[in-house]
């Protein structure tokens, strides 16, 4: 029974409180025009204004104390951000900044870097893009050949490329996994470090890529002997694996891991109002289970995250059978409105159902492929 | 939640040990030794308030001696919910083995476990009413477990005690759904665990099949598979002991949840055993026939996906979230 940990959560007034409030917000602005829901607006939505007006509020750097964070609960955030992905709002800016790299700087940054990027980043102001991801280096990360070298003077020399970066082209700051040091033999994990690369550093440069929804935002990055100073390097050198694999278990962890698609669900229980068929409400009842099961598992590593556990394997089992239901739902409001003449469907609903579908392929991808999550599952089980 | 450390879960886990352990799976019925202990420990009346004469035990701890049982062929389900139901009409308790049915007092109605119970509680017709399992012409019907269901025919025998009762039919739906909940997430976890030890031990191509990256995927959405039902399981658990009367919401949707659940599980479980695991001889069977039976019991999870999704569609898009976010329906 206690191969996974997902805590059970009691109900909390004071955080429906909070929901109500981040609910009113986000009605006003989506009623004032200023966004339109969209699937998947966490990697796909960018709008500094709107970002801002978040951080106004307090609603970005909820879970560090100083250096302008809020202080609050693991469990608050996770409720501003889960309404702000039922809502489809224009996250996308703040959204990688909030949930990985500041922690990453909390750890590991230094207190002049903390006192100045910490600030803007809750402020809604400073983006950061992630840099793992290379050409040779997918699936298998530790095969990564960007190359930090130490020259004399303590500064570093970076020479590469990185792939696939989300948001690079609006980013501040990234931070990479690079090689400082060469391999120990077959153990590739040794050598590998973690830097903080400022974007407007002579010899970054940036290529945006189409995606196959026809939007350009994720990105090619090169580095062309840039040169960093000695405070760049993040954490330890050679200890970049293992922060990595924290790394990757914050960008696992959230709700927007099974998510991306519920605006397609919620507007197409609007539009079918009164309409739907029986096999319609079928579906309906099915992808909700499925949901509220979800959610409760995702809830439940906030809580890990507030114990300060590291929820490796479990943000892995949710993100592998969140990404299969977001997936879900958007097959099955496809078969729910497609009950429906056409014409009767509103340009709202038509729009966000094909972004829904353009935007399925790379739930199961980004941050980890299903068969990298069911990799990590498995050792758990005991079988690797 | 389900609490599988609190002490009556520990009671049973011992229970469940001193009496074979794994191996208590191998006759169809449990031994007496095991049935008799339950009764010592009054396991049986744990759930029951105390002024009904349980012991008024949270459901989260009852659930977890529950899971602790988990698949041994015993009515310790039926018994609970049996009680629980004769509570709720103001009636003494069961001393015994016994089950449940719905239904108005003139039909014929499914008796879970039939063969097991000496006692049998009715609901219907704002009635509880309890009847001895020899005054009932109980007829065991075609049944996918060991633990098989009977009709009776009630029109036939007269109760022994019977009671006004103003609680719904959708609370003892959500009891029994819930209670069932815990059961399936628990037999799902033991057949993993089988599967687990089973492809670390069998070796073929010279190696043990958990080396192999299809079984290890298979049994990695398995797995998956058995926490979203132990999750689903939980919540309905908390639903129903926070409040009876909302309680139908979360144990509607642990029935689908888990009924979904369990088909993508067992058929990987099934698959990952190979032969062995299509025989009488072998374990698997006690976990995968007990799991296909109860996804049907009181309904299958289409029947109730659709009952959901009929409530759903009454509903405006703020109150889908709601339930999706905090329960409430
Ligand atoms: C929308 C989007 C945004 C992204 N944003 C970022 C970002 O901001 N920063 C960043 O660094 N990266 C980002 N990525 C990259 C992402 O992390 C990679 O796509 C992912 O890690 C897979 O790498 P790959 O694309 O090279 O595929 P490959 O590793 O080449 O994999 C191709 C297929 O082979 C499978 N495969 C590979 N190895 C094995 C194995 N050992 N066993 C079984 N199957 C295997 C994979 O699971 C996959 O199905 C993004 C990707 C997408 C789609």
């Amino acid at each position: 029974m206690n191969r996974f940990n997902f805590p059970a959560i009691k109900p909390n007034p004071a955080l429906e409180e909070l929901r109500s409030e981040v609910q009113a917000f986000l009605l006003a602005e989506k009623e004032a025009g200023y966004f339109h829901s969209e699937p998947e607006c966490w990697m796909s939505s960018s709008d500094p204004e709107f970002s801002r007006k978040m951080g106004a509020r307090g609603w970005i750097g909820m879970n560090w104390k100083g250096y302008g964070g809020h202080n609050r609960s693991a469990l608050e955030r996770y409720i501003v951000t889960e309404e702000t992905l039922r809502f489809g709002a224009p996250v996308g800016a703040h959204w990688i900044a909030d949930r990985q790299h500041a922690p990453m700087l909390i750890e590991h940054g230094t207190e002049a870097q903390k006192a100045d990027i910490l600030p803007r980043i809750a402020a809604g102001e400073c983006y950061f893009a992630i840099g793992l991801s290379e050409p040779g280096a997918g699936s298998d990360l530790a095969a990564v050949k960007t190359k930090a070298e130490k020259l004399p003077d303590g500064t570093w020399k970076l020479n590469g490329q990185k792939i696939w970066s989300s948001g690079a082209q609006h980013a501040h700051y990234m931070v990479s996994l690079v090689r400082t040091s060469p391999p120990d033999g077959r153990n590739r994990h040794v050598g590998l470090s973690q830097v903080l690369i400022d974007m407007s550093a002579h010899g970054v440069s940036v290529r945006p890529i189409s995606d196959l929804a026809g939007d350009a935002h994720f990105n090619e990055v090169t580095y062309d002997d840039v040169i960093l100073p000695a405070d760049a390097l993040l954490g330890e050198e050679g200890g970049g694996w293992q922060q990595v694999t924290s790394e990757l278990a914050m960008e696992r962890s959230g709700p927007e891991r099974f998510l991306s698609s519920y605006v397609t669900l919620e507007q197409a229980v609007i539009e079918l109002q009164g309409k739907m068929s029986s096999s319609a409400r079928a579906r309906l009842g099915l992808i909700y289970a499925n949901l509220r099961t979800l959610r409760g598992m995702s809830f439940g590593i906030a809580k890990l995250l507030e114990q300060g556990v590291s929820p490796e394997t479990e943000a892995a089992l949710v993100k592998d059978l969140g990404n299969s239901l977001e997936n879900k739902v958007t097959q099955n409001v496809r078969a729910m409105i497609g009950e429906l003449p056409i014409n009767e469907l509103s340009d709202t609903m038509k729009r966000i159902i094909n972004i829904g579908v353009l935007r399925s392929p790379p739930n199961s991808l980004r941050g980890g492929t299903t068969e990298v999550m069911r990799g990590i599952i498995a050792r758990q089980l005991g079988l690797r | 939640m389900i609490d599988t450390q609190s002490l009556i879960a520990q009671s049973a886990a011992k229970i469940h040990e001193r009496n074979g352990g794994r191996a208590v799976l191998h006759g169809d019925v449990a031994p007496d030794s095991y049935w008799d202990a339950i009764i010592e420990n009054g396991l049986h009346l744990a759930w029951a308030s105390e002024d009904a004469g349980g012991f008024g035990a949270p459901l989260s701890e009852v659930a977890g001696a529950i899971w602790n049982m988990t698949p041994a062929a015993l009515p310790f389900v039926e018994t609970l919910i049996a009680n629980k139901l004769l509570e709720l009409g103001g009636l003494e308790l069961a001393k015994g083995r016994a089950s449940y049915a719905i239904g108005a007092a003139d039909g014929v109605h499914i008796i879970p476990f039939a063969d097991a119970a000496e006692d049998v509680v009715l609901f219907g017709d704002g009635h509880i009413a309890h009847y001895k399992s020899h005054d009932l012409e109980c007829r065991a019907i075609d049944s996918l477990s060991p633990d098989a269901d009977g009709a009776a025919d009630f029109s036939k025998a007269n109760p022994i005690k019977c009671a006004h009762t103003n609680i719904s039919l959708s609370n003892v739906e959500a009891i029994i759904l819930t209670l069932r909940s815990v059961q399936m997430a628990a037999a799902m976890d033991g057949a993993l665990s089988l599967s687990i030890d089973h492809v670390s031990a069998r070796e073929q191509f010279g190696r043990p099949l958990s080396k192999f990256q299809a079984i290890q995927h298979q049994l990695a959405v398995a797995a998956s598979q058995v926490a979203a039902a132990n999750m689903a399981a939980s919540q309905a658990c908390a639903a129903l002991s926070n409040d009876m009367k909302s309680a139908w919401h979360e144990a509607a949707i642990a029935k689908v949840q888990i009924g979904e659940s369990i088909e993508g599980a067992t058929s990987a479980f099934q698959q990952v055993h190979g032969a062995i695991g299509y025989t009488m001889e072998y374990d698997l069977h006690h976990y995968s026939r007990r799991l296909w039976a109860w996804r049907d019991a009181l309904g299958n999870e289409h029947i109730w996906a659709q009952k959901l999704g009929d409530d759903l569609a009454q509903k405006d898009s703020n109150k889908l979230w709601r339930g999706v976010t905090t329960g409430v329906w």
